[in-house]
């Protein structure tokens, strides 16, 4: 018989190795034990994405690997999800708006930035792709937003990340929140140079910074 | 303001020249300016979308503006998958870009095989093309090489049915991205065909086979048995093809050169120095100053001086190197950047003096730290 620890662990597993249905099955083992739903979802499955994530880091997974773990994993999170309580606590969870900066409709990046947010425990608002410029600071406004998080893979647009800067600075919230930027085009130096507080060079890593930029900025 | 050192000879003599041992002013370079020809030229970018008379005017003019030794007909990486039944948004004065796969419900891509082979002459905006080709090689092609761009049929399948979709498939539904990759290889060697008879020759982009998108070995079973017969088949025809990648690329670099492409142009993420080590023997290499955070947003000495640093990585590679952007230029340029990197290749002259460049790398250091 599996004892929780076992299903945990070969929750992990089976997303970092792809396999929706033994999720699917782990899961229904799990909660017919009456385990904690949230536990499965931070000790099994998320444990399983951010595996996938070190191994994309250390280029043996690569992005169509990634998306089929991320597949496996939202497969059980939705399957656990009518079986977590309501918050008891009131625990603070960190909240992010991400987007696909306007004039670009590429939004992988972002995707896998949103799925590794989630992984470290944000809460993500997704605006989606060819976001213009204001909507990130209404939502952001809104929200109460920890994290903007803007993306691009189009040389051409990345001029719209500066802009959402500025205007974080005209309305007086760019102190408020933390704001990073990501794609293909974008160097550390260019997120220095636009005034962004940090830049990844890829999905996992760029969503540990986040978690250590929002950290760093509530220790204040 | 312009190009301050003048240019002695015709890219078409430069060329020859080169290939001949005879003697040179200067390296080829080629800063890939992209839709940015519209800022020179001025008109709107969707102009192009419309005007074959004006995509090749404005191509002539950046190319008597510059110098530069390449002159391409390229708009965006979706004319094809557009004439295939992809939908675009085309935006009045920036590039254009993926809005609809042609294959949207599980119903379109249950009958895959339904997307027709285009026709080039009839099919998007390919015609507008087409003729602008022949402007081009009436008007300038005694004296630069004009080319036709394509992407490979791999990243052609990729806007057949989604790209978060067939990096899916690959690993769960091969069947179907081999036959999107197949029509896309016949789409192409069709468009191929119709610019070869023109006159020009191919290029070929092929962003999605980047390491940075997928593994290597996807790759070898998705893209390269495709993107070989495309290449094989422009050789067949008579004509070299350079290609490039955007990206990391250096694990697949020998399955590239191996298909005996006549140069390789590299993103500035990947190293010229590993790749002339690597490759060097087997094809020339083009690259790769940064396109965003240097000839975007950077000075005329920062491109002066990472144009050097990258000219000093690759100048002596077996079989020739082109100092080039990484990527193609955002639209909006300096045009006193694009200046600086030909001015740079001009100033420095041919054969590369190894004493000469280091010094020109020292003065362009200075003058970064001052600025």
């Amino acid at each position: 018989m599996n004892t929780k620890e076992d299903l945990l662990q070969k929750m992990a597993t089976a997303v970092l190795e792809m396999e929706e249905d033994d999720v699917l099955e782990l899961c229904a083992e799990y909660v017919a034990h009456g385990y904690d739903a949230l536990e499965a979802t931070t000790d099994g499955l998320a444990i399983g994405m951010n595996k996938a994530g070190d191994l994309y880091e250390s280029g043996e997974y690569y992005i169509p690997e990634l998306l089929l773990c991320s597949d496996a994993m939202y497969q059980g999170i939705d399957y656990l999800r009518p079986h977590i309580p309501q918050k008891s606590n009131d625990e603070k969870k960190y909240t992010a708006v991400v987007g696909v900066v306007e004039g670009d409709t590429h939004d992988i990046g972002k995707n896998l930035f949103k799925i590794m947010l989630e992984t470290v425990g944000f809460e993500v608002y997704d605006l989606g792709r060819d976001v213009p410029t204001d909507h990130f600071l209404e939502k952001a406004k809104e929200v109460r937003a920890d994290l903007i998080g803007l993306s691009t893979l189009m040389t051409t647009t990345m001029q719209n990340m500066s802009i959402v800067i500025e205007k974080l600075v005209a309305q007086q919230m760019r102190e408020d929140v933390v704001v990073m930027v990501g794609g293909g085009p974008i160097s550390a130096e260019f997120a220095r140079k636009i005034g962004a507080d940090g830049y990844a060079p890829d999905a996992g890593t760029a969503a540990n910074a986040a978690k250590e930029l929002v950290l760093e900025k509530h220790s204040h | 303001m312009g190009r301050i050192f003048k240019d002695q000879m015709t890219p078409m003599e430069r060329a020859a020249a080169l290939a001949n041992c005879k003697d040179v002013d200067r390296l080829p370079c080629n800063p890939n300016v992209a839709n940015g020809v519209s800022r020179v030229y001025g008109c709107k970018v969707s102009d192009f979308n419309r005007s074959a008379r004006t995509l090749a005017d404005a191509q002539i003019a950046s190319y008597r503006r510059f110098g530069y030794d390449s002159v391409r007909i390229f708009t965006d990486l979706f004319p094809w998958a557009e004439a295939m039944g992809a939908t675009l948004t085309l935006p009045e004065d920036s590039t254009a870009d993926l809005l609809e796969p042609a294959l949207k419900t599980k119903e379109d891509i249950l009958n895959y095989q339904k997307i027709p082979v285009i026709n080039p002459y009839k099919d998007g905006r390919l015609p507008i093309y087409l003729e602008a080709m022949k402007y081009l090689v009436d008007e300038i092609g005694s004296e630069v090489g004009c080319t036709a761009a394509l992407v490979g049929p791999f990243t052609n399948a990729c806007f057949l049915v989604g790209v978060e979709k067939i990096l899916r498939m690959c690993l769960r539904e091969p069947e179907v991205v081999h036959h999107l990759c197949q029509i896309s290889l016949e789409s192409l060697i069709a468009y191929a065909d119709a610019a070869i008879d023109i006159g020009l020759g191919p290029t070929i982009s092929e962003p999605m086979s980047s390491c940075t998108v997928i593994s290597p070995a996807i790759f070898k079973t998705f893209s390269e048995p495709y993107l070989k017969q495309l290449v094989h088949h422009i050789q067949k025809r008579g004509k070299g093809v350079v290609m490039h990648i955007c990206g990391k690329t250096a694990p697949i670099w020998n399955d590239i050169a191996d298909m005996g492409i006549a140069g390789f142009s590299i993103d500035n993420v990947a190293s010229i120095l590993d790749c002339k080590h690597t490759i060097g023997h087997k094809t020339k290499i083009l690259g790769n100053v940064d396109p965003a955070t240097t000839m975007y947003m950077g000075t005329p000495n920062a491109v002066k001086l990472e144009t050097l640093q990258c000219i000093k990585d690759g100048y002596d590679s077996p079989k020739g190197f082109v100092p080039m952007s990484g990527c193609s230029l955002p639209i909006e340029t300096p045009f006193a950047n694009i200046d600086a990197m030909l001015d740079t290749v001009a100033e420095l002259g041919y054969p590369v003096d190894p004493q000469k460049l280091d010094s020109m790398i020292e003065d362009a250091k200075q003058l970064c730290a001052k600025e």
